[in-house]
């Protein structure tokens, strides 16, 4: 374990040392990669001050939602840049995996290592300014309880996009390119739960809770950081258990990613 | 010679055609990706209306017909962006393209009309059949109303064709032009309200979109597709669209040839 650590954080220097080599490149994206999504948001706040509110949430509530979600997905989006399936699915179609196992070194740790794209940390400040936005907006009662929850949830989020990210990635031992449709669960999870949940169709609601649960990660953590009423009449503890989802979720996907490598022949490229 | 140019550009406009096609997997998946965003744009849309039955000339049909058609548009309009044309002037294969017997503007204009009608029949009108199996959505009826929908479509491509040529012709001057043209393709996204219906914009914001040629690309085309520009403003709004068409042709015929005059091209 130390040693793949150690490894992993020797492979992160080299690739920031890479990254900063252009340097206007880099500062370019970086912008751009925070640009392109302040953008969505930006949009989103013209319209609800057009209307007032969404389904009895103020401007300052949903910027709580999406700085949120955006902080969390930018972070995964860093560190998990290695398991982006579009990315990892050439890496196994070029036979390029090969290599990989072929070192002593665990391949999760190889494949976190390999990519890391501190470009996307562009999306973290937007996410950031997003959130602290909401505060600005919002006359929050902090408690300790909350204070120490909160870090908790962003990082249950962390985990739960990282787990889609590599399900999406093992799915590409077997399809060899990668699959569009897993967007709909990962940027689409990360548009799903920018709002408030009980604006979506019933069907959608209990996917999103009995399926892949989304609906514990943002809005029942909100609702207690925000001392929202439920409008959903789910149990008192349901704004606590995003840790234990996020958890379970990303323990099935590793499980998925061992099938995955048993299961895995070269492309022979 | 002009016969032979127009059978070169059908002949490539047929290439790239039957070559989108092949891409049946890629085009299901895609399908699939916009249809659920369109959900989720509605589902907002319906949430802000609430009980109100109209804002600002749009009913809440109307609002989420604009979601349907505009999430239809997107393999269409390539509203992402494009990057095949930069590509070539960093590889230098535009060397070979700036041989051929075709204007590089026609050249990629006939490649791309072509992928854009394949992904304009398979993912536009099967995302916007499938959708009025889950909302009633409007659809045009009156002949005359198809037809201006679809010249504010085609006109509208071509505005987006020309801005997004013009972005790519950066190339020429820096080896950035893929983060510029990530921050320029965020903006035409935005202002041509692709991500919001225009009219549900506060007005001083809509206003300024309209001094901008992007609502010529997405928000015109919906809006002559729902019937709510109709008489002068119809025409007005067509206008607008041809104008912009054209100024884009010519600054990027302008800046194509000051770019080739720099463009040095390594053998090998």
């Amino acid at each position: 374990m130390l040693w793949n650590l150690s490894i992993y954080f020797r492979m992160l220097s080299f690739q920031l040392r890479s990254q900063m080599q252009f340097r206007t490149s880099f500062w370019l994206d970086l912008f751009s990669t925070g640009f392109g999504n302040l953008v969505y948001v930006f949009s989103a706040a013209l319209v609800i001050q057009r209307f007032g509110s969404i389904a009895g949430w103020s401007l300052g509530e949903v910027a709580f939602l999406i700085g949120m979600i955006e902080v969390s997905f930018a972070v995964m989006d860093m560190l998990f840049s290695g398991f982006d399936y579009d990315y990892f699915a050439a890496v196994v179609r070029e036979g390029r995996f090969d290599q990989v196992m072929l070192r002593p070194v665990g391949l999760t740790w190889q494949v976190l290592g390999s990519r890391f794209l501190l470009r996307r940390l562009g999306r973290v400040f937007e996410g950031l300014f997003v959130l602290a936005f909401a505060f600005t907006q919002l006359d929050l009662t902090w408690t300790v309880g909350k204070i120490l929850y909160l870090p908790v949830v962003l990082a249950s989020q962390v985990l739960m996009f990282g787990a889609l990210f590599i399900i999406g990635s093992t799915i590409t031992f077997w399809t060899l390119q990668s699959i569009e449709a897993i967007n709909i669960f990962t940027y689409g999870g990360n548009e799903l739960m920018s709002y408030p949940m009980q604006i979506y169709p019933s069907w959608m609601q209990r996917f999103f809770t009995y399926i892949i649960p989304f609906i514990f990660l943002n809005f029942y953590p909100a609702l207690y950081i925000l001392d929202k009423p439920d409008p959903l009449h789910f149990p008192p503890y349901a704004p606590f258990i995003a840790p234990m989802v996020a958890l379970s979720f990303f323990a099935v996907a590793l499980w998925f990613w061992r099938l995955g490598i048993n299961h895995y022949q070269s492309s022979g490229t | 010679m002009t016969n032979y140019r127009i059978s070169v550009f059908l002949h490539l406009f047929r290439l790239a055609f039957q070559q989108q096609l092949t891409y049946r997997a890629a085009i299901l998946a895609g399908l699939a990706t916009n249809f659920f965003f369109a959900l989720l744009r509605v589902a907002v849309l319906v949430a802000l209306y609430g009980d109100q039955p109209e804002v600002n000339g749009l009913t809440l049909q109307d609002s989420i017909t604009f979601v349907a058609v505009s999430q239809a548009l997107i393999a269409f309009l390539f509203l992402f962006g494009a990057y095949d044309l930069m590509n070539t002037v960093y590889t230098g294969s535009i060397g070979s393209d700036l041989l051929r017997p075709l204007h590089l503007y026609t050249f990629w204009m006939a490649r791309g009309l072509g992928r854009s009608l394949v992904n304009l029949i398979f993912r536009g009108l099967l995302l916007i059949a499938g959708f009025a199996l889950v909302y009633p959505i409007v659809v045009p009826t009156r002949l005359d109303q198809v037809l201006a929908v679809i010249l504010a479509l085609a006109l509208g491509w071509l505005v987006n064709f020309g801005w997004q040529f013009l972005v790519n012709l950066s190339a020429f001057w820096t080896p950035d032009a893929r983060g510029i043209g990530r921050i320029a393709f965020t903006i035409s996204q935005f202002l041509s309200g692709f991500i919001m219906p225009l009219r549900l914009y506060p007005d001083w914001f809509a206003n300024l979109c309209r001094l901008t040629p992007f609502p010529a690309v997405v928000n015109t085309p919906v809006e002559v597709y729902l019937g709510v520009l109709t008489g002068r403003d119809l025409w007005l709004a067509l206008f607008n669209q041809i104008v912009w068409a054209l100024l884009f042709a010519l600054i990027c015929a302008l800046v194509l040839r000051a770019g080739v005059r720099r463009l040095v091209i390594q053998g090998g």
